[in-house]
C-alpha cells in the first residue's frame, strides 16, 4: 500500500510541527489549506508543500486531513473534511464550546470517519508510563491528581489570533485543556469543576475537579513564567502509591550559555525524549485510520476535553462550581435551527 | 522560665520537648487526659508527670498546649486563668465557639498566645513575604500551596477522630497554607470553595483523608491548598509544605524541609534524613524570649485561620463556596 497522502489546513506553528511528525512516520504530505498571502512560503517550500486555496480542490487531493487552524475555525473544515469522507486528525481544542464539537462529533460518526483530536500529552513518553502506572492498579485507587503546566507567556506576533481569547478560548481552553484531557483520560469523568484565573497578568488559572469516581483533581495552567522556562510535573496519588514526575527531575542536561536563550515555543523539543510524542500521535492515528487500530484519543474524548474546559470557564464567570455538560444529551445537530 | 506541658497527644509534643531541653529551658511537668499516654511521655522525656492540671499550670510561666483539640479551650482557660503565656498548637478549636473563646479569655487575662503556626520562622516564607511586600515580584495573582502528610496513625490516630479532631485532613492542613497566604497578602480571603475525599483509608477513618481548597482574596488573588494525608505509609518523612506565589513580576516557588541527605539502604530502603532549619525551634525560642516577634502567630491569626479551615469542611459539605464576612462567623 502507497503511504496515505497527508493535507494540512493551516500552516502556523503547530502546522510546522505536525508536518515534521508526518514526514518522520513516512506519510506523504500533500498540499497544503491555506488563506492567500497567509502562512510561511519558505518553510512550506523547504517541506516540499504546494499551497492550495480552494477547499474541494484540497480535499480531492489527500486521503488524510490534519487541521491546524485557528481554533475559532475547526468547525468549519471539519465538517467539510467529514463530508467529504476524510479521516481527520484535529488540533486541540476540538472547538470553542461543546456545542461545537459536538456537531463535530456527530457529523464524522454519522459519516463513519475517523476523527481524532490531538491531545498530544497522550502520546507523551512520560505521561502515557504515568497512566499505564495507574491502570495496571500498582497505586490502587486514585485519590489526588495534581498537574500543573507553566510556561513563559507565547509570543507569536501582533495581531495572532493566539492572543485573542474569542479565537483561542483563552488560557483554559488553550493551555490547561492538555491536563484537563489527562484528567479524563487518568481518572474519569468529571462531576463537578471550579476555575479561577487571574484577572491580569500574563495569563494563570488553577481548576479543582471532582471526579466521578470521587477522586480529586488540581489543575494549575500558567503563562506567567517570566523566563523562557516550560516546567510541567504531576503527582498520583492513590490508596497503594504515589506516582511523582517532573520535567525539572527529567532533565537530562542543563545548558546555561552567556549568550541570550534562544526563544521555545513548546516544551517538547528536549533532544532527550525517548520518542517524539507528535510522531507517536501521528503514527497511532495512520495505524487505526489504515488498519482499524485502536484509538488512544477518541472523537468522543476530545468533546469530552471540550465539554471539561467548558465547565471550567463557566465556573470563572459564575464563581460556582460547575456541573461538565453531558455532551451524550445534547439533543442532535439536525434539530436544532441554528 | 518554667515550661509546662497541657496534653502530650500532639505530634509536635516531643519535638518541642527536645528542643527545649537542648535549650536549656526548665520543663516543670506535663499533664495529660490519658494517664498512660502522660507516664510514658514522662519517662521518655524525664519531666515529672501531673495528675491536676492545676497544680502544674501553678508553677509554670508557660504552657505548651498540645492537647487534642477538643481540648485546647480547657488546656487554655487553665493557662490563662493562672497568668501564664501560651503557645496552643493549631487549629485552635473545633468550633468558632470554642476558638473564639478561647482567644477572648487570654485577651482577658493579658496573656500572650501564639497559635503554632511555625512556618512563620523559616527563612524561606519570611523571604517570600518580604518579595511580595517590597513589591519585587509586582502585582500578586495567585498562590499555590501544598501541605500534604502520611495520615496520623497509631499515637496520632485522634487526628482521624471528629469527635477530637473537629474534622481529618481539612482540619489538620488546612490551617498552615491558610495562614501564610493571609500573612503574606496581609488580607483575610474573602471566600472558600472547597472538594474532600475519603479514597484513601476508606475502611479505617470516618473523616476526609483528601482535599482541595480555594482561598479568594480581595481584588481578585486566589489561593488553592492541598491538605491531602495521601502520602503513602512508607514514605520517608511525614510529608511536606510547599508554595508558589505567581505575579505580574516573576514567581516564587518555596518548599520547606528539601534540606535533606538522600540515604539509599541502611535500616529502610530508601529515607531522608534532614538537615535543615528547624522552625519549631525558633518559633519556641520566640514565645520564651521577653522580646515579641511580631511576625509570630497571634491568637487572632489562629482565629482567622480555622475559620478558613471550618468554612472549607461547610463548602465541601454542601459543595458550594463558602462567603466569609469581614467578622468571624459564627460556628
Amino acid at each position: 500500500m502507497s503511504a496515505p497522502v497527508v493535507g494540512i489546513v493551516g500552516f502556523g506553528f503547530m502546522g510546522r510541527v505536525h508536518a515534521a511528525a508526518w514526514r518522520a512516520v513516512g506519510a506523504e504530505l500533500g498540499p497544503v489549506l491555506m488563506r492567500p498571502g497567509h502562512g510561511h512560503a519558505d518553510e512550506l517550500a523547504a517541506a516540499g508543500c504546494t499551497p492550495v486555496t480552494d477547499v474541494d480542490e484540497f480535499l480531492a487531493a489527500v486521503d488524510v486531513v490534519d487541521i491546524c487552524l485557528p481554533t475559532a475555525l475547526h468547525r468549519e473544515f471539519a465538517l467539510r473534511a467529514a463530508e467529504a469522507g476524510r479521516p481527520t486528525l484535529c488540533e486541540k481544542p476540538l472547538a470553542l464550546s461543546t456545542r461545537d464539537a459536538h456537531d463535530i462529533v456527530e457529523a464524522f460518526e454519522r459519516a463513519g470517519v475517523p476523527l481524532q483530536v490531538a491531545h498530544v500529552l497522550r502520546f507523551d513518553a512520560e505521561y502515557a508510563a504515568a497512566r499505564r502506572v495507574v491502570a495496571s492498579g500498582d497505586l490502587g485507587e486514585v485519590a489526588v491528581l495534581r498537574l500543573t503546566r507553566s510556561s513563559f507567556a507565547p509570543d507569536r506576533g501582533a495581531g495572532s489570533w493566539f492572543s485573542d481569547d474569542a479565537q483561542s478560548g483563552g488560557i483554559v481552553f488553550d493551555l490547561m485543556i492538555h491536563d484537563l484531557d489527562y484528567a479524563l483520560w487518568v481518572a474519569g469523568p468529571v462531576a463537578t469543576a471550579f476555575g479561577r484565573v487571574a484577572s491580569g497578568g500574563a495569563g494563570h488559572a488553577i481548576a479543582i475537579l471532582r471526579h466521578e469516581s470521587g477522586a480529586l483533581s488540581h489543575i494549575e495552567a500558567s503563562w506567567a513564567n517570566p523566563d523562557q522556562r516550560f516546567d510541567t510535573a504531576g503527582e498520583i496519588a492513590g490508596t497503594r502509591g504515589l506516582l511523582r514526575f517532573s520535567s525539572e527531575t527529567s532533565r537530562t542536561m542543563s545548558v546555561r550559555l552567556r549568550a541570550e536563550p534562544e526563544a521555545q515555543s513548546t516544551g517538547l523539543g528536549d533532544i532527550a525524549l525517548r520518542s517524539n510524542p507528535f510522531e507517536a500521535q501521528a503514527a497511532e492515528f495512520l495505524a487505526a485510520v489504515w488498519s482499524g487500530g485502536a484509538q488512544r484519543s477518541t472523537p468522543r474524548d476530545g468533546l469530552a476535553a471540550v465539554a471539561l474546559a467548558e465547565a471550567v470557564r463557566r465556573s470563572i464567570f459564575s464563581g460556582r462550581p460547575e456541573r461538565p455538560e453531558r455532551p451524550d444529551r445534547l439533543e442532535p445537530a439536525a434539530d436544532r435551527s441554528s | 522560665m518554667r515550661v509546662a506541658f497541657l496534653g502530650v497527644a500532639h505530634v509536635h509534643a516531643d519535638a518541642y520537648a527536645e528542643t527545649l531541653r537542648a535549650a536549656g529551658v526548665e520543663i516543670v511537668g506535663a499533664a495529660d487526659r490519658d494517664a498512660e499516654r502522660a507516664s510514658a511521655w514522662g519517662r521518655r522525656h524525664a519531666v515529672p508527670v501531673f495528675d491536676d492540671p492545676a497544680a502544674l499550670v501553678a508553677q509554670a510561666d508557660a504552657v505548651i498546649v498540645c492537647s487534642e483539640t477538643a481540648f485546647h479551650l480547657e488546656s487554655v482557660l487553665l493557662a490563662a486563668e493562672a497568668g501564664c503565656d501560651i503557645l496552643c498548637e493549631k487549629p485552635l478549636g473545633r468550633s468558632m465557639a470554642e476558638s473564639r473563646r478561647l482567644v477572648e479569655a487570654c485577651d482577658e487575662r493579658g496573656v500572650r498566645l501564639v497559635t503554632a503556626f511555625p512556618a512563620r520562622f523559616d527563612p524561606t516564607m519570611r523571604r517570600t513575604k518580604d518579595l511580595v511586600a517590597n513589591g519585587s515580584l509586582g502585582v500578586v495573582r495567585a498562590i499555590t500551596g501544598v501541605n500534604q502528610s502520611v495520615m496520623p496513625l497509631r499515637d496520632r490516630a485522634w487526628f482521624a477522630d471528629p469527635a477530637l479532631a473537629g474534622g481529618g485532613a481539612m482540619m489538620d492542613h488546612i490551617v498552615h497554607l491558610a495562614d501564610l497566604c493571609t500573612w503574606m497578602l496581609g488580607a483575610e480571603p474573602e471566600s472558600v470553595y472547597a472538594v474532600a475525599n475519603r479514597v484513601m483509608h476508606s475502611t479505617v477513618v470516618s473523616v476526609e483523608t483528601s482535599g482541595l481548597v480555594m482561598l479568594g482574596y480581595p481584588g481578585g488573588v486566589f489561593a488553592s491548598i492541598d491538605c491531602s494525608w495521601n502520602r503513602p505509609l512508607d514514605y520517608p518523612t511525614w510529608g511536606g509544605l510547599a508554595m508558589s506565589v505567581v505575579a505580574d513580576g516573576g514567581r516564587v516557588d518555596a518548599e520547606l524541609g528539601v534540606q535533606r541527605l538522600e540515604r539509599f539502604g541502611g535500616a529502610t530502603p530508601y529515607s531522608w534524613i534532614p538537615w535543615g532549619i528547624d522552625s519549631n525551634e525558633r518559633m519556641l525560642r520566640d514565645f520564651l524570649s521577653p522580646s515579641v516577634d511580631a511576625e509570630a502567630a497571634s491568637g487572632a491569626d489562629g482565629l482567622s485561620a480555622t475559620r478558613v479551615a471550618l468554612a472549607a469542611l461547610e463548602s465541601a459539605r454542601t459543595g458550594e463556596v463558602v462567603a466569609l464576612g469581614t467578622e468571624p462567623a459564627d460556628g
